[in-house]
C-alpha cells in the first residue's frame, strides 16, 4: 500500500504537466497576434505595439519554449536574473482580478474552501441518508416521494435553482443575503483588531471571540450550500438507494439473518458498510470539484471563490490566471484521488490487502 | 428417539411479475434427535426454499408462507414473534449455506462474524467469544486460529471458509444443523473433507442435521432417512439403506442411476434425466414429474398422486409401481 501511495505520489507532477501542456497546445491555435491583441485596447490596433508585445512575451517562440518559459523563467541576458517561471512561484498576474494570481488565489481559495467544508454534510451526508431511507422503504410511497424529489433536484439547472432561492429568500424575505460576509462584518474582518488565523471566515470569527460576524458568515453560506446539496442530492440517493438495495440483497445478509441479528444490526453493521463503497468513491469527486470552484454557484450569489474567479478569468480569456487555476484544481483533484483510493482500501478489505 | 422439528403442509410461493411461482407445495416431514436427514434433488425442486421457509429466511415480498407449521421444541416458529424466532436462529438452529464465499460478509474479519452469534445468544462479552470463536475453529480444524481470525473472507481458502461457516452455525451448540449444498462449490477432496468433518463433529456434539444436497451418492454416507423433492414436492422419502436397495419413484431411479459408479464408464453414467424439473405458475392437476417419466400412464395426467406408504417407512408418490410396471 505505501508503495503504491509513494508511486501515485511521484506520478502527480507528471499528471499536471500533461493537463498543463494540453492548454498550451490548446493554445497555439491562437495566433501570437490574437492572444496579444486582448492586452491592447486602441482601436483600431496598434502594430506597433503588437509586436513589441509579441516579442516581448516571446509569443513567437516554439510551443515547447514557449512552456518551458512559463514552468522555469526566463533567465534574462544581461543582468542574469530569471523572470518569470511557476516553479519559481511566479504565477504571474491576473488581469480580469487586477492583482497577482498568488494574492488573487490567497484570498479567494480559501471562501471556496469554506463552502465546500460545510456542503459536505449537508450534500453528502444527507443525500446518503435519503438513499438508505429510500431503500428501506423500497417501493412504497416513501421510495416514490424521495426519488421524486431527487429528481427534481436533478434537473434543475443550477443557476434556475439558485434563483429561485435569491428571489425567495434574498428578495423576498431578506433571511439569506449573497456574497460571503455583511458590509459591517467584511469592515471588521479587514480592520484592525481582527486576526485572520485560517483565512475560514466562520473560523476565525470563533476565534477572535465574534460570535455575530460568525452567525453573519453562515446566513452568507445558507443558499449556495442548499443550492449545491439540492443539485446534487439525486446522485447520492441514486447511488445509494440502489447499493444499499443490491447490499440487501446478498447471501451475507441472509447468513447474518440466519445467525440471528436483528433486522436494524442486519442493515446497519452488514449491509450498509457494504454498500457505502461506492458513495466513498463519489464522494472524494464531489470533494474535489467543491473545492475546485463551484463557478454557477459561485457566480449566482457572488460569492468570492476560485470558481467565480475562474469564470471571470475565462469571461476575460485570461489565459494566465486560467492555467494557473487548472493547476490548483488539477493538483486537488488528484489529491482527492489519492485520498479516495487510501479509503477505498480502508473500508475494502479486499483491496487494502491484495 | 424423540420428535425435535416437524414441518406440516409447507407451502411457499413467489410472486413475480411472470406470475405466482408454487415454489414448495405441501411438504412434511419430521426430524427425530441427533438424525441425519438427507434432502435430495436436482436444482430448483425447492430444497433451499422449504428450509429457509421454516425460519423465514425467505425474502417477503416477493415470497410468501402460505400455509403449514414449523413445530420446534413445541412452538411454531411460523408464529413466532420476530424477537422470539431470532433466537432460534443460530442460537438452537444453525444454517450453512451453499456459496462459503459470498456467505460471508467481505468487510468484517472472520473472528468478527464468527463472535456475533455468540454474543446474541449466549450473551458472551468480546474477551469471551473471542476465545470461545478460537475453540471453534480448532474444533473444524482451521490451524493456527488465533491469526485466522484477524483475517478477512477473502483470505480463506474456500474449504476454509465453509469450515468456518461450519463453526460459526455451530458456535451457540444448536439441537439441529441445516447445511444447505454445503460442499456443491468445492472441489471433491475438499468436499470430501467437509463430509468427514462434519460427521465427526456429530458425533461430538449430538445435533440433528439436516443435509441438502442434489446429490444422492452424498447422501448414502451421511444421513439415516432421506427425502427426494421435485417441483415443490416431496416424492419419495425413506431410509437411506432402502432407498438405496429398493428405490420406488421414478424420479428417484433417474437420479440413482446418473450417479457414477466404478462399474459404469463415463459415458453411461451420464445417461441421466432428460430435461429439467418445471417452474409451476399454477397447482399442476397431474404428475409435475409426467413430462420426463418413462413410467407414465394415463393416470399420471389426470391426478396428481400424493404421497403413499409403499413400504415398511417407505413411501412414494407414483401411480405406478416401477418394479411391475403396473398401477398401483
Ligand atoms: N426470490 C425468488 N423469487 C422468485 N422465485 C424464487 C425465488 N427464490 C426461489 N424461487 C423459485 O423457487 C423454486 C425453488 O427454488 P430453490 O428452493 O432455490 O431450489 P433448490 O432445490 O435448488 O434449492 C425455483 O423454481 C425458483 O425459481
Ligand atoms: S405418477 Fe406417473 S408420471 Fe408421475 S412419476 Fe409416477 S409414473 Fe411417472
Ligand atoms: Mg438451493
Amino acid at each position: 500500500m505505501t508503495q503504491y501511495i509513494v508511486r501515485r505520489l511521484l506520478l502527480m507532477p507528471l499528471t499536471l504537466i500533461g493537463v498543463t501542456l494540453l492548454i498550451f497546445g490548446m493554445l497555439s491555435f491562437l495566433s501570437p497576434a490574437e492572444r496579444v491583441s486582448l492586452y491592447v485596447r486602441d482601436i483600431p490596433k496598434n502594430d506597433i505595439v503588437m509586436n513589441s508585445l509579441i516579442e516581448r512575451y516571446g509569443l513567437n517562440d516554439p510551443f515547447l519554449v514557449q512552456y518551458y518559459h512559463w514552468l522555469v523563467g526566463q533567465k534574462d541576458a544581461s543582468t542574469g536574473e530569471w523572470a518569470g517561471g511557476i516553479l519559481r512561484g511566479n504565477f504571474g498576474y491576473s488581469r480580469s482580478a487586477n492583482q497577482n494570481i498568488v494574492d488573487l488565489i490567497k484570498r479567494r481559495f480559501p471562501a471556496t474552501v469554506e463552502l465546500a467544508l460545510y456542503s459536505i454534510v449537508p450534500l453528502i451526508g444527507v443525500g446518503t441518508w435519503l438513499g438508505i431511507v429510500a431503500a428501506k422503504n423500497h417501493n412504497n410511497i416513501i421510495d416514490q416521494i424521495a426519488r421524486i424529489f431527487g429528481i427534481l433536484g436533478y434537473s434543475f439547472p443550477s443557476f434556475v435553482f439558485g434563483l429561485l432561492m435569491l428571489m425567495f429568500f434574498y428578495a423576498k424575505y431578506q433571511i439569506f443575503p449573497p456574497d460571503r460576509l455583511s458590509n459591517w462584518a467584511n469592515l471588521v474582518v479587514t480592520g484592525e483588531g481582527f486576526t485572520s488565523y485560517t483565512s475560514l471566515v466562520t473560523i476565525d470569527a470563533l476565534l477572535n471571540g465574534r460570535f455575530d460576524i460568525f452567525l453573519d458568515a453562515l446566513r452568507h453560506l445558507v443558499l449556495p450550500i442548499l443550492t449545491l446539496s439540492y443539485i446534487n442530492w439525486a446522485l447520492y440517493l441514486r447511488i445509494m438507494r440502489s447499493s444499499m438495495l443490491e447490499s440487501m440483497n446478498q447471501d451475507y445478509v441472509v447468513t447474518a439473518r440466519a445467525k440471528g441479528v436483528k433486522e436494524k444490526d442486519v442493515v446497519n453493521k452488514h449491509a450498509r458498510p457494504n454498500a457505502m463503497i461506492p458513495i466513498v468513491t463519489m464522494s472524494g469527486m464531489t470533494i474535489a470539484g467543491l473545492l475546485s470552484g463551484v463557478t454557477i454557484t459561485e457566480t449566482i450569489f457572488i460569492y468570492p471563490g476560485i470558481g467565480s474567479a475562474a469564470a471571470a478569468a475565462s469571461t476575460q480569456l485570461d489565459v494566465v490566471t486560467i492555467l494557473s487555476l487548472v493547476l490548483l484544481t488539477g493538483f486537488i483533484l488528484l489529491v482527492a484521488n489519492l485520498i479516495v483510493d487510501i479509503t477505498y482500501a480502508f473500508l475494502d478489505p479486499r483491496v487494502r490487502l491484495s | 428417539m424423540a420428535e425435535l422439528y416437524s414441518v406440516k403442509d409447507l407451502e411457499t410461493q413467489f410472486h413475480t411479475r411472470e406470475g405466482t411461482v408454487h415454489a414448495v407445495n405441501g411438504v412434511s416431514f419430521s426430524l427425530q434427535e441427533g438424525e441425519t436427514l438427507g434432502i435430495v434433488g436436482e436444482s430448483g425442486c425447492g430444497k433451499s426454499v422449504s428450509m429457509l421457509s421454516t425460519l423465514r429466511l425467505i425474502p417477503q415480498p416477493p415470497g410468501e408462507i402460505v400455509s403449514g407449521e414449523a413445530i420446534f421444541q413445541g412452538r411454531d416458529l411460523l408464529k413466532l414473534s420476530a424477537e422470539e424466532l431470532r433466537h432460534v436462529r443460530g442460537g438452537q438452529i444453525g444454517f450453512v449455506f451453499q456459496d462459503p464465499m459470498t456467505s460471508f460478509n467481505p468487510v468484517q474479519t472472520i473472528g468478527k462474524q464468527l463472535m456475533e452469534p455468540l454474543e446474541i445468544h449466549l450473551g458472551m462479552n468480546k474477551k469471551q467469544a473471542w476465545d470461545r470463536a478460537i475453540e471453534m475453529l480448532r474444533m473444524v480444524r482451521i490451524p493456527n486460529p488465533e491469526d485466522r481470525l484477524k483475517d478477512y473472507p477473502h483470505q480463506f481458502s474456500g474449504g476454509m471458509r465453509q469450515r468456518a461457516m461450519i463453526a460459526m452455525a455451530l458456535a451457540c451448540s444448536p439441537q439441529v444443523l441445516i447445511a444447505d449444498e454445503p460442499t456443491t462449490s468445492l472441489d471433491v477432496t475438499i468436499q470430501a473433507q467437509i463430509m468427514d468433518l462434519v460427521t465427526s463433529l456429530r458425533k461430538e456434539l449430538g445435533m440433528a442435521i439436516i443435509w441438502i444436497t442434489h446429490d444422492l451418492g452424498v447422501v448414502a454416507g451421511l444421513a439415516e432417512r432421506v427425502i427426494v423433492m421435485y417441483a415443490g414436492y416431496i416424492v419419495e422419502e425413506a431410509r437411506v439403506k432402502d432407498l438405496y436397495a429398493k428405490p420406488e419413484h421414478p424420479y428417484t431411479l433417474g437420479l440413482l442411476r446418473s450417479l457414477p459408479r466404478l462399474d459404469m464408464d463415463e459415458k453411461k453414467r451420464l445417461a441421466s434425466i432428460e430435461g429439467v424439473p418445471p417452474v409451476l405458475f399454477k397447482k399442476p392437476k397431474f404428475c409435475p414429474f409426467a413430462s420426463r417419466c418413462p413410467y407414465r400412464i394415463e393416470k399420471c395426467l389426470e391426478e396428481n398422486p400424493s404421497l403413499m406408504l409403499v413400504g415398511e417407512n417407505h413411501k412414494a408418490a407414483c401411480w405406478v409401481d416401477t418394479y411391475t410396471g403396473k398401477e398401483r
